[in-house]
């Protein structure tokens, strides 16, 4: 049975392909098209996926919308009702926004794909965020907890899911929690108060949070209260993100919290101000942490089981997963590797192939990597044409010049096999970098990463050696295999591992296996052997408001235009000339403009 | 025109707050341009073009912190925040005319006759806008390193149509002129049947909607919080929409 999964319209669209109940193939629609967040109707990610399966979209079984598109529609008009005349302004463009194109799905569909349209299904948001996670996670039985800002109507759901004997798979979804109370929705207007991109800075805030105290974390709990049952409800009149289309809060949050941060100041922990915002971070993360410790507790309590799966946007917030998993009771937690809405496109297959069309349930390979393959002799012709010094090396003998490289202090762009699937790089389109040092930190953001001093670099570790650097709970590495995970780095490790160890002691590691990235892990090792210590920084490969690099062209143009020192695709090895020799080139292509 | 249009430039420039909104807009434009050189860069087939482009993406990038820089600094030495007021967008554009640009979809010839015809209509703008910036040495400053730039690039846009369409550089020249007369068009239809949908929704929402607006309250204020229990009926099928 052939199943494709689509996400799209909010944001992060993507298309994923199941093929008898296993997926062969799932792809972001920004690292194609590369706009970054793109969430137009995926139609390159769809092509890709059907080209790569090698179908055409008449040998469909079914396309499944990962949301019921009514039904937003639905919380879109009663939201902007109930808000009468303070909506007023934003009617019009909520309106507009969704009678474009947005309620129109099924037909759109059909039309670009020509498949008819009783073959176009949907799933709730919230569904397709618990066949994401527990779909794919090496579970039997698992309580299911998703949360983001909002779907159709739930922002929290909490629920069920168990692999019978007989091959059988059930998600049945118990509660939800209703918009406008959101911890999603919550944590954005933070982000959005400290001057950071909604649906984008929510990992700067997370970063930021580190930097402050929680100093004022009486005045966030009065923005959100607990209800007797054990849920939430925001007290509406600090927000306006359900009336307006303005802005998220209303005066009284800025009476409450202060002025916000205009998005173009930079942050100054050393003054006031700037220690204010660091502190607003640090105690809306509480809060968000402590919020979903205590739902996830009672989760426990009531399942009784030992496994939790997660996903949904907020999933993406390392720190409090790690806490959940400390705190809650839970043994193992899972997060897949894409829990936002990308990953929706992969959940909203698997659930229809699952739960709808009740076909036995198959073990999900437990790796993100399933995009675009990269070439490297895509590489090796263009570093050819612009006679950048190239080599096409073993794979050996290229993993141990590049860990001379790493040792040498320089930075690699290391792109290898399949583009992975999810908002990580997981070692198939990372930067990697020697972790020991303040000043490799710094360069990297200074020459590569174009971005605030305040924001972490991630580890990759091998998870044998995971331990040894890392204060990992039991779990722990298991919730580090997609980078899902804040740790401890061991106070012993912190000075030899300055670059990837955070303010606060802390780094959000991945833990390499040999079976999921066999390439990156040889290469830890054999850095291991070099330096004594077999961690290197890994940061995703793109520059600041770029999506992660896919082909090799994009992993060129991204080396050619920043710091990175060595370019690796596949076995192709390209060295960056000196800073002189650039100059030069540029001279010759000014000379051969004139001429 | 230029001259006809400068007291209308003196007057958007001469408030520093619309100054510092208008430069913090130019430096996201000139990062999409970046951003979009970049792509141009990737999808060329010619390695000059290409190696041209990323010069030209890392010229763009550099304005726009230039112009973010300047603008921030402008917004920071007012001593009350701005009010987010009227920009002037239409009549003092900046550097535009690649935001619908489909990269993939262009020649080289094509694109290049686009770039030559946006660096010099931009560099027409800018010019008219660092004549009225006696006041502001530094942010006139900003716009003369810049022109210096998109003299560059013209050059290099023009010389490069020539060498990669010799015979035809005229003709797609005039062509990209209509597309961009085209898509001026187009972006003013849209604009203006976005005020005309605008307007018929606001009408409608204070008409049509009041009374569903007070049912939707009512229903509101019972509406419980907390926990929701989740119907099995619900997720029965697949096939609905709602």
């Amino acid at each position: 049975m052939k199943i494709l999964g689509i996400s799209a319209h909010y944001h992060d669209s993507a298309a994923a392909l199941v093929i008898d109940g296993v997926p062969v193939a799932a792809v972001q629609e920004e690292r194609l098209s590369r706009r970054k967040n793109d969430a137009a109707f995926p139609l390159l990610s769809i092509e890709w996926c059907l080209d790569h399966a090698g179908i055409e979209p008449e040998a469909l079984d079914a396309v499944v919308f990962y949301e019921r598109p009514m039904l937003k529609f639905d919380r879109i008009l009663t939201c902007a009702l109930r808000a009468f005349p303070r909506s007023w302004r934003a009617f019009p463009k909520a309106m507009k926004n969704s009678l474009g194109e947005k309620v129109w799905v099924r037909g759109v569909i059909s039309s670009y794909l020509g498949v008819p349209a009783r073959k176009v299904l949907f799933t709730e948001h919230h569904q397709s965020h618990a066949a994401a996670a527990f779909l794919t996670a090496p579970t039997r039985r698992a309580a299911i907890l998703t949360t983001d800002g909002v779907g159709e109507w739930a922002t929290l759901s909490i629920g069920l899911g168990a692999r019978r004997p007989d091959g059988a798979a059930s998600i049945t979804l118990l509660r939800e929690v209703r918009f406008p109370h959101s911890l999603g929705m919550l944590y954005s207007t933070f982000t959005a108060y400290l001057g950071f991109a909604v649906n984008e800075g929510e990992y700067k805030v997370m970063g930021l949070a580190s930097y402050g105290r929680p100093t004022l974390v009486n005045e966030v709990r009065r923005l959100i209260r607990r209800t007797a049952d054990g849920a939430f409800a925001l007290e509406l009149d600090y927000f306006e993100f359900h009336t307006t289309a303005q802005r998220s809060y209303s005066s009284r949050f800025i009476d409450l919290f202060g002025p916000p941060r205009s998005p173009y100041e930079p942050i100054d922990l050393q003054t006031a101000e700037g220690r204010r915002f660091a502190d607003c971070a640090a105690s809306v993360q509480l809060v968000l942490e402590d919020t979903l410790v205590e739902i996830a507790r009672a989760l426990r309590q009531e399942t009784g089981l030992p496994d939790l799966c997660m996903g949904g946007g907020v999933a993406l917030n390392g720190v409090a997963n790690a806490r959940i998993l400390a705190e809650s009771g839970f043994e193992r937690l899972f997060v897949p590797p894409a829990p936002g809405d990308a990953g929706c496109a992969l959940g909203a297959a698997l659930y229809a192939d699952r739960i709808h069309f009740d076909n036995p349930d198959r073990e999900v390979p437990d790796h993100p990597f399933w995009g675009p393959a990269v070439d490297g002799s895509a590489l090796a012709q263009l570093a050819h044409e612009d006679r950048q010094p190239c080599d096409e090396l073993d794979d050996s003998e290229l993993i141990e010049r590049t860990a001379d490289d790493l040792i040498a202090g320089r930075i690699v762009g290391w792109m290898d096999g399949a583009l992975e699937f999810g908002p990580r790089a997981l070692g198939h389109r990372s930067i990697l970098a020697a972790p020991h040092t303040a000043d490799m930190r710094d360069r990297l953001n200074r020459d590569i990463k174009y971005r605030e001093e305040f924001r972490p670099f991630a580890p990759a570790v091998p998870i044998e050696a995971a331990d040894r650097y890392f204060e990992l709970p039991s779990g722990g590495a298991r919730l580090a295999r997609f980078m899902s995970g804040v740790f401890p780095v061991r106070p012993e490790w912190r000075t030899r591992l300055a670059a990837i160890t955070h303010i606060d002691g802390t780094a959000r590691l991945q833990t390499v296996e040999r079976s999921m990235a066999p390439r990156l892990h040889a290469l830890l090792e054999s850095y291991g052997r070099r330096s004594g210590i077999p961690v290197l920084l890994n940061t995703s490969f793109n520059l600041a408001g770029e999506p992660i690099v896919n082909r090799a062209v994009e992993g060129y143009s991204t080396f050619r235009r920043s710091g990175i020192d060595v370019l690796v695709a596949g076995r192709t090895r390209v060295v960056k000339r000196a800073s002189s020799a650039m100059q030069k080139e540029k001279i010759a292509c000014s000379r051969s403009v004139a001429g | 025109m230029r001259i006809l249009l400068r007291p209308l430039h003196r007057w958007i420039w001469l408030d520093a707050a619309r100054r510092g909104r208008k430069l913090l807009c130019f430096a996201e434009t000139e990062a999409d341009g970046g951003r979009h050189l970049v792509r141009a860069a990737e999808v060329t087939p010619d390695p000059l073009l290409r190696r041209l482009f990323l010069f030209h993406a890392r010229d763009e990038q550099r304005h726009a912190e230039l112009f973010r820089r300047r603008g921030a600094a402008l917004l920071h030495a007012l001593s009350a925040p701005p009010r987010s007021g009227y920009r002037a967008d239409w009549l003092a554009p900046g550097e535009r005319g690649l935001d619908d640009l489909r990269i993939e979809e262009l020649e080289d010839g094509a694109l290049l006759a686009f770039l030559h015809l946006s660096e010099k209509s931009a560099a027409t703008d800018f010019a008219s806008y660092r004549d009225v910036l006696q006041r502001d040495p530094p942010t006139r400053a900003v716009f003369e390193e810049v022109l210096r730039d998109e003299a560059y690039h013209m050059n290099y846009t023009l010389s490069q149509l020539v060498r990669v369409s010799a015979q035809r550089h005229r003709l797609l020249l005039w062509r990209a002129r209509l597309s961009r007369l085209w898509k001026g068009y187009l972006r003013l239809a849209i604009a203006l049947a976005g005020v005309i949908g605008g307007l018929i929704l606001t009408i409608l929402y204070f008409t049509l909607l009041v009374p569903f607006a007070l049912l939707a309250k009512r229903v509101a204020w019972r509406e419980p919080t907390g926990w929701l229990p989740v119907s099995s009926e619900r997720n029965a099928s697949l096939d609905r929409q709602y």
